[in-house]
């Protein structure tokens, strides 16, 4: 379970250390995408562990993408685009300017009336993620981050297994409203530092900063925080994790108690990981305490607006349906 | 402090080669019974242990057991607790519910008898891994190991593959079990192989390894092409979900159309019962629309909040089957 929570963290940590090479690829479809209207689309993803993975095909490859709002760009896995890699490398100087010009905005319009949901011409990382490919035994074309997905009001969906995609104006409203049909019962405020979701939250009444990530396994918290904070996380287990790079780290698994995100939203204790931060708040750019990933969605299926930094939440229903 | 002594004694238990004995095939250490994982330890399985301190191989007939403790990835290979309760002369028992185990697809463990010996499983076992230190260097011995997905006689998925008389072992491998190649022994029948598992609802791609060679199902027609251009099989997994609509007993009939039945408006009569209608339907996993038809008339599921819009601005009833 942990060394996968440290694979991936290792994979957030490449893309913040490493100057990697931009460079731009052809159009991504979700072929199990569904159109809701010309604006919104519905793509079912499958849970491998803890991470949401949708199938794409991209230059003629079919796999998986995972979603990661924790993710600033879009990353390819360099396993499967080599030769992409190569061609680009040599083209690169002639895309600087076709930035520039380009309108994404008519160009997703354009694009949304396809039956196949389709995004194009996007800018993306070319980065090795063969490790998270072999502990997950999938074919990992890459990972879709906060690049793609600000462009969108984003419902991750752990009941349904899907994300709601709709496009929004530069205020944060969905072109089309007819998306959601189920009752938004709560909602919170959040704030946009470069790309990471920070909520402000408490635990025993002492402030904590929560970065959200979809992609993140398992939630986080930073043994650095203060002690009456701390008192909360029962540690239930110690673990020593082992990354690609055979370096070990030491965590401690418990649960966390008592976290609280506002007047109406608390929850009851949660699978939690106790680490070092330093180097997570490298990768968020950013400084946070805590991380809030799988437990958060499967507590809440939240709908993500970037634009009105705020936070929707729909009920799971009860009973069989 | 106790890390440390952990490190030691795996570079201790590096040094212990490993045995082999011949004995038929199985999955050893634990069984699913409900929604309980059952750890079973018994002590005739097992023919030798080695000390947790000096890595030293003992005979298993020498040791007088009084405690076995599982001990493994779920509990931080645990020395003291998750002790097993004694059920017979040579059977131990440790019963947990599955739904602790979720975080993570398999998991590895092993027994510890009086705190300080470590039952070896032979390398003839179906469900080991070897074993590793914390830096992942090879110890030479194994691991236990278990899956979410197991073998059931009742389960709700048969797969069988006629011919390969010949063949001396086959393998069924798939998405369902991370593409194991060893866990799922078929068995040989009358006409071929064979082998029952219980899943749950979705799609799943598998193949057999047939001595070694990898094959798709030959008798299933249903498969996608794999990134070795060959392919996988496909497989769906289905699940038994009852429709009800509450009261409306003067409707002279009800029909359930949905994404399942093409909206078919006359195949899936609903039954009428005691409070309203009724039907049992098996789905495949995932996301299912639909509606009711009360004497012509459609409507959504006026008892599920699950609601969404069609491609056309339809309002829809959502079923979710996993």
């Amino acid at each position: 379970m942990p060394r996968i929570l440290f694979l991936i963290l290792l994979a957030f940590f490449s893309c913040a250390s490493y100057a990697t090479e931009k460079i731009k690829i052809g159009a991504i479809t979700f072929p199990k995408s569904e159109r809701v209207n010309d604006f919104t689309t519905r793509i079912p993803f499958k849970l491998v562990d803890h991470l949401m993975v949708v199938e794409a095909e991209i230059h003629d490859q079919k796999g998986n993408f995972i979603i990661d709002t924790g993710s600033e760009t879009m990353i390819l896995n360099k396993v499967h685009f080599k030769n992409l890699y190569q061609h680009q490398q040599k083209e690169k100087q002639s895309f600087g300017v076709m930035e520039a010009i380009e309108n994404p905005y008519e160009k997703h319009v354009k694009d949304f009336v396809l039956q196949n949901f389709k995004l194009e011409t996007l800018k993306s990382d070319v980065i090795d993620l063969s490790h998270i490919e072999k502990s997950k035994k999938i074919k990992l074309l890459g990972v879709i981050g906060y690049s793609v997905l600000k462009d969108y009001e984003v419902f991750v969906d752990l009941h349904l297994n899907q994300i709601t995609l709709s496009k929004v104006d530069n205020s944060g409203n969905k072109l089309d409203k007819n998306v959601y049909l189920e009752e938004i019962v709560d909602s919170l405020n959040f704030t946009l530092r470069y790309h990471t979701i920070i909520i402000s939250g408490d635990i025993n009444n002492k402030k904590v900063k929560f970065g959200l990530d979809t992609a993140a396994e398992f939630n986080q918290i930073s043994k650095n925080l203060n002690k009456n904070i701390l008192k909360y996380f029962i540690p239930k287990k110690r673990l020593t994790l082992i990354g690609a790079s055979n370096k070990k780290t030491e965590v401690i698994v418990g649960k966390l108690h008592r976290v609280r995100l506002s007047e109406t939203i608390f929850f009851g204790p949660m699978d939690t990981v106790l680490s070092n931060f330093t180097r997570v708040n490298e990768a968020f750019g950013t400084d946070l305490d805590g991380i809030l990933g799988y437990e958060f969605f499967k507590h809440k299926r939240t709908i993500i607006n970037y634009q009105k930094e705020k936070l929707y939440f729909i009920n799971y229903p009860i009973g069989k349906h | 402090m106790r890390s440390l002594i952990k490190h030691i004694s795996f570079i201790f238990l590096f040094l212990v080669p490993t045995l082999g004995f011949s004995q038929e095939e199985s999955v050893l250490g634990y069984k699913i019974d409900g929604e309980y994982i059952v750890f079973l330890f018994d002590v005739r399985d097992y023919k030798t242990v080695t000390s947790d301190n000096s890595g030293s191989i003992n005979d298993f007939d020498d040791l007088n057991i009084q405690e076995v403790i599982v001990s493994g990835q779920f509990n931080n290979w645990t020395r003291d607790k998750w002790q097993m309760n004694k059920i017979s002369e040579n059977i131990f028992e440790l019963r947990k519910k599955i739904s602790d185990f979720t975080n993570e697809f398999s998991w590895e463990f092993k027994f510890l008898i009086n705190g300080k010996y470590w039952a070896e499983p032979n390398d003839d076992i179906a469900n080991i891994a070897p074993a590793k230190t914390p830096s992942g260097s090879p110890l030479n011995v194994y691991n236990l190991k278990f899956y979410t997905a197991y073998q059931n006689e009742d389960g709700n998925a048969c797969f069988k593959l006629y011919g390969h008389k010949d063949a001396k072992k086959v393998i069924l491998a798939g998405s369902f079990n991370k593409w194991d190649e060893n866990l799922f022994a078929m068995n040989k029948v009358e006409n071929g192989w064979e082998i029952t598992l219980q899943i749950k609802p979705g799609f799943y791609e598998y193949r057999y390894i047939v001595d070694g060679k990898w094959m798709e199902d030959p008798f299933n027609p249903n498969k996608v092409k794999n990134e070795f251009g060959e392919y996988n099989s496909v497989i769906d997994i289905s699940k038994e979900v009852t429709f009800e609509l509450q009261g409306f007993l003067d409707a002279k009939k009800v029909i359930l159309s949905g994404s399942f039945n093409n909206w078919s408006e006359n195949k899936f009569k609903m039954k009428k019962a005691e409070n309203g209608w009724i039907l049992t339907l098996k789905l495949s996993g995932g996301k299912h629309h639909y509606k009711f038809i009360v004497d012509n008339d459609w409507m959504v599921d006026p008892k599920n909040p699950v609601k969404e819009y069609d491609g056309e601005g339809n309002i829809n009833s959502v079923c979710m089957v996993k």
